[in-house]
C-alpha cells in the first residue's frame, strides 16, 4: 500500500537540557541544539517500512513517502528516514512561526489529496510541543477513519483494512479501520512482532526499536528525490490558531534525595514533609 | 556536538559523514555501551554484536559499492572508530582488525576470483577475520620476520608463528605475511587449512572486548590461489595498509579521550567537596581544560590527516604523526578523568578505569611510539632530499 508518514524535526531529546528561552520569554532559542526526527515519527517510519516490505527478503510491497513542514534545513532531517529505506520525501516550505497543528493538518490534507495514499501513519505526538492533535485534525479534514496510539497493526481484509491495537487504561482496545485511514502510533509499535502485514513470515524477527540507517541506506539517501512545495502552492493559509504567549523553563531540580526504609515511612513523609498527599 | 559548528566541516565533511556518525552513535548508545563492562570482564568478543556491524554495512566501509561495500573514505572509517571507542575500545579493536587490517587490505591486494571467494563472507559477518604481521621475534623490526612460504605444486607451504593477533581466537581467515626466498609476500589463510592452528587466548590488560592469539603454521598447506598480489609484493601492501591502521588507531584514542572529557565535565559539576562542586577548583579545571584542548588537537590532526589517506597515494608521515600525537592523549585524558573522579574513577563501577586500561594499547599496537618517532625522522630527513 502507499503510505504517507509525516515527520517533524525536534530538538534532540537526549540534549533537552540545552534548551534555552530568550530573556523576555517570547521564544525558545534553537542555538546549539542538534535536530532529530521526532521519536514517535521515527516509530511511524519503522512501522510503515514493516508494512511495506516482505521482511528479510528485500522485497518492497508499496511506496513509503515522508513529508515535513519547515525550512530548507529540514531536508537534512528528512535524509534520515530516506536512509532507513523510505522511497522519497516531500518538504512543504514554511517557517516555524507560520505553523501550528491546525496549519499542519490542513497542509497534510492538501498533500493527501494529491498523493492519494492508502494510509497516513504518524507519531501520536511530537516530543517538543506534546500537542497530540495533528493526526486527529487531519482525519477530520479528510473524513477518514482514525485510530490513535497504535501499539499493534495488522493488515486485514486483503489489505482493505487494518486491525489496530490501542493501549488504554484497562487493557488493549482493538479497532478495525477501513482504508484509507489515519493511524497514529505509540512507542510499542516498534516491538519485534507489533506489525503484521500478512506477507512477512511470522517467524521473521525484527529488532526492538526503529531500524538504523545502514551505510548503504545513507549512501542511497542522497539520490532519493525530495519534492519541494509551499503552503501557498497547496492553497493553505499560514494562519495559526494557537498563539504562544510566554515560555519559561521548568524550575531547576533541588537535587536532594532522601532514602526511606518502608512504604509506610514513604507515605508518612509524603504526607507530613512533602505535603503532597 | 554543540559549540563545534565551524569545525564540523572537518569532522563531518559531508551530510553522509554526519549521518554515519549519527547512526553509529545511536548504535553505540543502544547496543554497545550496555555490554562493554561485561565483555571486559569476560574477555571475549561479542560475536552477535559484531554481526550487527555487518547489518549496518560497516564491515566493508572502505570497499567500493560494486564489490559489496559502502564505498566510503578514510574519514568515514575514522568516524566509526572514534564513535565505537567512546564506549568499547576493545570491541572497536576487533572491528579495526576485521574491517581495516583484513577487509581493506585484502581488497587492495586481491584479484576478482579471490574477492568473489572471500568478500561476501567477511562483509556479511559470517566470517571474522584478522591480520598476522607480528612474530615473537619480530615486532617493530617487522622486516626481520621468520615465517616462510615455499611453493609445492598447487600449494604454498607456510612455516612459522605470528603473535598478538587480534581476532586470533575466533577468526575464520587471516591475511598473513611470510617470506618467499626472503621476500615478504601476502597470503590469505583459512582456519581449515591443514597445518594451521591457533594458541590459547593471550590474556591482556585492556582491549578485552577483543581477543588475541598466536597463529601457528606447521607445514601449513594453502591453495596456490591464496597468494595475494605478487611474490615479494607484500611489503607494499603492508606499508599501504599501515597508514589506515595507524589513522584508525589514532581515531580510537580520540574516542577514548572525548568520552573521558565528557565524563569528567559531568562528574566535576556534580561532585561536591568542602561545600562546592569540585569544578570550582583550579586544579580540576586544569584537567578539564587541558583534557578538552588536547582531545580537540588530537581530533583535528587525525581528521585532517584522514583526508589524505587513500589507497592510491601515500600518507605515511601524516598517519605516523596522527597516531604518535593521539595515542598519549587518550591515555593522558583517561588518567585525568580518573584523577577527577578520585576513588570512584578507580572502581569497576564506572567506565573510566576500563578506558584507562584500553588507552595504553594505542601507544604499542600498530607501531610503538618509538617506531613512529623513528619513521618520522627517517621520512622527514628524506624529504630534505639530501
Ligand atoms: C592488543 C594487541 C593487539 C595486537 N594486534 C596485532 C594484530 O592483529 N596483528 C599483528 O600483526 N600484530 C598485532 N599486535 C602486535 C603489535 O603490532 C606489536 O606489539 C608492536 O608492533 C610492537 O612490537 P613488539 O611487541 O615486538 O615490541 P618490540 O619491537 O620488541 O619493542 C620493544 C620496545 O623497544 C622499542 N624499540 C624497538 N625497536 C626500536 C628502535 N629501532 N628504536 C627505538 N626503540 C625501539 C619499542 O618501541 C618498544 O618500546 C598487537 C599487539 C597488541 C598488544
Amino acid at each position: 500500500m502507499k503510505i504517507l508518514v509525516p515527520v517533524k524535526r525536534v530538538a534532540d531529546p537526549d540534549n533537552a537540557n540545552k534548551m534555552k528561552v530568550t530573556a523576555d520569554g517570547s521564544a525558545v532559542t534553537s542555538e546549539g541544539l542538534a535536530w532529530k526526527v521526532n521519536p514517535f515519527d521515527e516509530y511511524a517510519v519503522e512501522a510503515a517500512l514493516r508494512l511495506n516490505e516482505k521482511g528479510g527478503s528485500g522485497d518492497v510491497l508499496g511506496e513509503t513517502v515522508v513529508i515535513s513542514l519547515g525550512d530548507d534545513e529540514v531536508i537534512q532531517t528528512l535524509r534520515q528516514p530516506l536512509a532507513m529505506g523510505v522511497d522519497r520525501a516531500i518538504l512543504v516550505k514554511a517557517s516555524d512561526g507560520e505553523i501550528d497543528s491546525t496549519v499542519v493538518a490542513k497542509a497534510l490534507a492538501a498533500v493527501v489529496e494529491k498523493e492519494q495514499p492508502d494510509l497516513v501513519l504518524m507519531g501520536k505526538q511530537a516530543v517538543d510541543g506534546d500537542s497530540n492533535t495533528a493526526g486527529q485534525m487531519l482525519a477530520e479534514h479528510l473524513g477518514w477513519p482514525m485510530a490513535t496510539f497504535a501499539m499493534s497493526i495488522e493488515v486485514a481484509d486483503d489489505g482493505k483494512a487494518l486491525v489496530v491495537g490501542r493501549e488504554v487504561d484497562t487493557g488493549v482496545l482493538t479497532l478495525k479501520v477501513t482504508l484509507p485511514a489515519v493511524v497514529t502510533v505509540d512507542l510499542r509499535i516498534v516491538a519485534p512482532a507489533a506489525v503484521k502485514n500478512g506477507v512477512t513470515p511470522d517467524d521473521h524477527a525484527y529488532n526492538e526499536g526503529a531500524r538504523y540507517a545502514s551505510l548503504k541506506g545513507i549512501m542511497k539517501a542522497k539520490k532519493k528525490p525530495v519534492d519541494q512545495t509551499s503552503l501557498s502552492d497547496l492553497g493553505v493559509e499560514a494562519s495559526p490558531l494557537v498563539e504562544y504567549t510566554k515560555y519559561e523553563l521548568p524550575p531547576a531540580r533541588s537535587g536532594s534525595a532522601t532514602f526511606v526504609e518502608s512504604v509506610d515511612e514513604l507515605v508518612e513523609k509524603l504526607r507530613t514533609e512533602a505535603k503532597v498527599l | 556536538m554543540s559549540q563545534e559548528d565551524t569545525s564540523d566541516r572537518l569532522f563531518n565533511p559531508t551530510e553522509e559523514h554526519a549521518m554515519l556518525r549519527q547512526t553509529v552513535a545511536d548504535f553505540v548508545r543502544r547496543e554497545v555501551e550496555p555490554q562493554a563492562a561485561a565483555q571486559d570482564e569476560k574477555a571475549v568478543l561479542n560475536q552477535p554484536l559484531f554481526r550487527k556491524l555487518a547489518e549496518l554495512g560497516l564491515l566493508g566501509i572502505t570497499i567500493p559499492e560494486e564489490h559489496g561495500g559502502a564505498g566510503m573514505d578514510a574519514v568515514a572509517a575514522v568516524i566509526v572508530h572514534e564513535e565505537l571507542s567512546k564506549s568499547d575500545p576493545g570491541f572497536a579493536l576487533a572491528y579495526l582488525s576485521h574491517a581495516m587490517l583484513f577487509v581493506n587490505n585484502f581488497y587492495h591486494c586481491s584479484n576478482d576470483e579471490q574477492r568473489a571467494r572471500y568478500l561476501p563472507k567477511v562483509l556479511d559477518g559470517e566470517w571474522i577475520a584478522g591480520m598476522g604481521m607480528t612474530e615473537p621475534g619480530a615486532g617493530t623490526d617487522v622486516l626481520s620476520m621468520a615465517t616462510t612460504a615455499t611453493r609445492d605444486g598447487d600449494h604454498w607451504v607456510l612455516n612459522g608463528t605470528k603473535t598478538y593477533i587480534t581476532n586470533g581466537c575466533e577468526g575464520h581467515c587471516f591475511l598473513v605475511y611470510a617470506k618467499v626466498d626472503g621476500r615478504i609476500t601476502a597470503f590469505v589463510v583459512d582456519r581449515e587449512c591443514p597445518g594451521f592452528s591457533t594458541s590459547n587466548h593471550i590474556d591482556k590488560l585492556g582491549m578485552r572486548g577483543s581477543t588475541m592469539a598466536e597463529l601457528i603454521f606447521e607445514g601449513c598447506r594453502i591453495p596456490a590461489a591464496n597468494l595475494l598480489g605478487e611474490v615479494g609484493g607484500g611489503l607494499a601492501h603492508m606499508m599501504r595498509n599501515l597508514e589506515i591502521e595507524r589513522l584508525t588507531l589514532a581515531a580510537m584514542s580520540c574516542g577514548i579521550a572525548a568520552r573521558c572529557v565528557d565524563i569528567m565535565v559531568r562528574y566535576a559539576n556534580e561532585r561536591k567537596t568542602f561545600g562546592q562542586p569540585i569544578n570550582r577548583y583550579g586544579q580540576i579545571q586544569r584537567y578539564i581544560g587541558d583534557g578538552y584542548a588536547m582531545t580537540q588537537a588530537a581530533r583535528a590532526l587525525t581528521y585532517n590527516v584522514a583526508r589524505d589517506v587513500r589507497a592510491d597515494r601515500r600518507a605515511r608521515i601524516g598517519s605516523d604523526a596522527a597516531k604518535l600525537f593521539a595515542a598519549p592523549v587518550g591515555k593522558q585524558v583517561a588518567d585525568w578523568a580518573m584523577q577527577v573522579m578520585g576513588g570512584a574513577g578507580y572502581c569497576r563501577e564506572y567506565p573510566v578505569e576500563r578506558l584507562w586500561r584500553d588507552a595504553k594499547l594505542l601507544e604499542i599496537g600498530g607501531g610503538t611510539l618509538e617506531a613512529h618517532q623513528k619513521n618520522l625522522t627517517k621520512d622527514l630527513t628524506k624529504q630534505l632530499g639530501s
